[in-house]
């Protein structure tokens, strides 16, 4: 039976009634469903999460306590920060490599800033608001490059992106000398220690705003339905009349601020402004988005993936820690996760393609 | 002459470099006319097509639309003005819904506020998206699913519906029986046939000369860059238009 396959004005009914059935190659039955829902990549990323709790907890109960809590949502949220701007940038089939250096180049700027602004003896408010603006730009700024060098400059983003990770964390030593940055008001460390809600932070809540915002433009807005069109066509995406250039620069921009964002986040957590705060950032936050399921070849992909995601890149170092395997593990155990979360999409990918073809 | 012209190229000349792809190339389209354009590869058919929907700028000559003179800055004005276009192979997002990409680039916003922000009307997208596919004449299914989804011969389906369902003036169809079963290639026909009847003008680029020759209302050829002949299809037979396609004689009364 081909009626969905082709249609006659004869047999639209046939038709509207292959609408209601979803065009029939996935069974509907009771079973197929359930099978469709535990088939999903978040469902699973959430039985690995549990899995690796329980896992964890059962070799050390302290897994699981309010301290160890805090650790991992400390560690978490600048991960989960860079993987938002990563997520939109994947999403778009591009890459950015510059978010670790950024948030580096970020943190210290708003570090030397907040310092300069404290010795003056501005209030300490004030100062800690100016230099998460300044934070702020300098992403933004390093987006806006890296945004440029890809659309108007037509580098590779991972080419782009290679280059201005290698000027950021120059730039970092050029401004730090390569020592720390401290010297800032006591109020940094106050208002980055300090739990208001639980075991969250001020800090913490802000991350957690932005995350519910980024997530609904993604999903709910005209914004996010660019985002996915350019990376699974961006031929189609201009032709349909969006301005596929200046979505790509937002997009940039957006991952560069995400970076300014989580350099004020380690600033406040540690008190001072680490020349090599970033390094390494990069590489975990791409394994976060691609481990929750987004395709690097662009098109698809979930913010609610990247989220848990982000939990099992960081909940494995400190569940490493707690059982007494050491932290330098967490890079094999993240490696072997990537390899498995891609090795699932290619399996996903071939099914689909198979299944297209035969309807 | 039993309608007005309302989408005219004429003296389209466009170089790559060294390269000319167009010579002086001349198109005129009345509403409610298919007209066929065939030629052999690098003959400039798919430069023409970028020209006249806004995708190229050309080097020289004038397109004009009912009588008034145009230029296009980008995809976005020539959609504007009522042009839509398929190009070969490429019209969609697989990655997207069937509603996702009958909207893409006009996405229905909620209301008020909302809107403002960018927040899509996806109920709203849905019902339109149906609603736009039967007025093309194609009755499908599942808008709601991402179209890799789909069979090649759907895709084309969906692609087709979305140029003729936004289409005011003109529709542009770069191969659109490409990979296609002679089934699905007549229902492309026939919905091309319901374009013409809504008044639409319809622009046929093909290298299957038999489907050229069953719906189109004229045929022009390219060849290396210049039109060699514009005549009614009543002329031509399979046989004497592919001799004028390549280079064997100079039209279909010759």
């Amino acid at each position: 039976m081909s009626s969905n396959t082709r249609t006659n004005r004869e047999n639209d009914s046939a038709v509207a009634a292959a609408d209601e059935i979803g065009g029939g190659h996935e069974p509907n039955s009771p079973q197929g469903r359930l099978k469709q829902v535990l088939m999903r990549q978040d469902v699973i990323l959430l039985g690995v999460l549990i899995a690796m709790v329980a896992f964890f907890t059962s070799m050390n109960p302290l897994f699981l306590s309010t301290n160890s809590l805090a650790n991992v949502l400390q560690d978490w949220a600048p991960v989960m920060l860079l993987a938002i701007g990563q997520t939109y940038v994947i999403i778009t089939a591009g890459i950015d490599l510059s978010v670790g250096s950024t948030l580096g180049l970020a943190g210290v700027s708003g570090a030397l800033i907040i310092r300069q602004l404290h010795e003056s003896a501005v209030d300490p408010t004030v100062a800690i608001m100016l230099g998460l603006l300044t934070a702020l730009v300098v992403g933004a700024t390093v987006g806006l490059i890296n945004g440029l060098l890809i659309t108007r400059v037509k580098l590779a983003p991972f080419i782009a992106t290679l280059a201005t990770m290698g000027a950021g964390a120059g730039a970092i030593l050029v401004l730090t000398k390569g020592v720390q940055i401290a010297g800032g008001p006591r109020e940094v460390v106050t208002l980055g220690t300090t739990r208001v809600l639980g075991v969250l932070t001020i800090p913490l809540l802000i991350v957690i705003v932005i995350l519910v915002i980024a997530w609904l433009v993604l999903e709910q807005t005209r914004f996010g339905r660019w985002n996915y069109a350019i990376g699974s066509n961006s031929f189609a995406a201009r032709a349909a009349g969006i301005n596929v250039d200046l979505h790509l620069i937002k997009v940039y921009m957006l991952s560069g601020l995400m970076a300014g964002f989580a350099g004020m986040f380690l600033y406040l957590r540690l008190g001072s402004g680490s020349p090599t705060s970033g390094s390494g950032y990069e590489l975990t936050a791409i394994a976060a988005v691609v481990i929750g399921g987004t395709s690097l070849f662009g098109g698809s992909g979930k913010m609610s993936g990247t989220v848990l995601g982000a939990f099992i890149t960081t909940s494995v170092l400190s569940g490493l820690i707690l059982i007494g395997v050491g932290p330098y593990w967490q890079q094999v155990v993240v490696g072997v996760l990537i390899a498995i979360a891609v090795g699932m999409q290619q399996v996903g990918a071939g099914k689909l393609k198979r299944g297209a073809t035969s309807a | 002459m039993p309608e007005s012209i309302v989408y005219e190229a004429k003296d389209i000349c466009k170089s790559y470099g060294s390269v000319t792809a167009l010579e002086g190339a001349s198109l005129s389209l009345r509403a409610g006319e298919i007209v066929g354009l065939v030629g052999d590869n690098g003959a400039g058919k798919s430069t023409l097509v970028k020209v006249l929907s806004g995708a190229l700028r050309p080097d020289s000559g004038t397109l004009t639309m009912d009588g008034e003179q145009r230029e296009w800055q980008s995809p976005r004005g020539a959609l504007d003005a009522g042009v839509e276009t398929l190009y070969q192979d490429s019209g969609l997002c697989p990655d997207l819904t069937v509603s996702g990409n009958v909207f893409l680039g006009r996405e229905i916003l909620r209301p008020g506020l909302l809107g403002k922000l960018g927040v899509l009307d996806k109920p709203a997208l849905e019902r339109e998206a149906r609603e736009a596919l039967d007025r093309a004449g194609i009755g499908f299914a599942g808008v709601r699913r991402t179209v890799n989804q789909f069979s090649g011969g759907q895709r084309q389906a969906v692609a087709i519906g979305r140029a003729v369902a936004w289409a005011r003036k003109v529709v542009i169809l770069d191969e659109p029986t490409n990979h296609l079963g002679a089934r699905q290639a007549n229902e492309v026909l026939r919905v091309m046939r319901k374009a013409k009847e809504q008044g639409l003008g319809v622009i046929f680029i093909s290298h299957t000369l038999p489907h050229v020759l069953e719906v189109t209302d004229r045929v022009v050829v390219l060849r290396l860059g210049k039109v060699v002949a514009d005549e009614p299809t009543a002329n031509f037979t399979p046989d004497t238009l592919l001799k004028v396609i390549t280079g064997l004689s100079q039209g279909a009364t010759a």
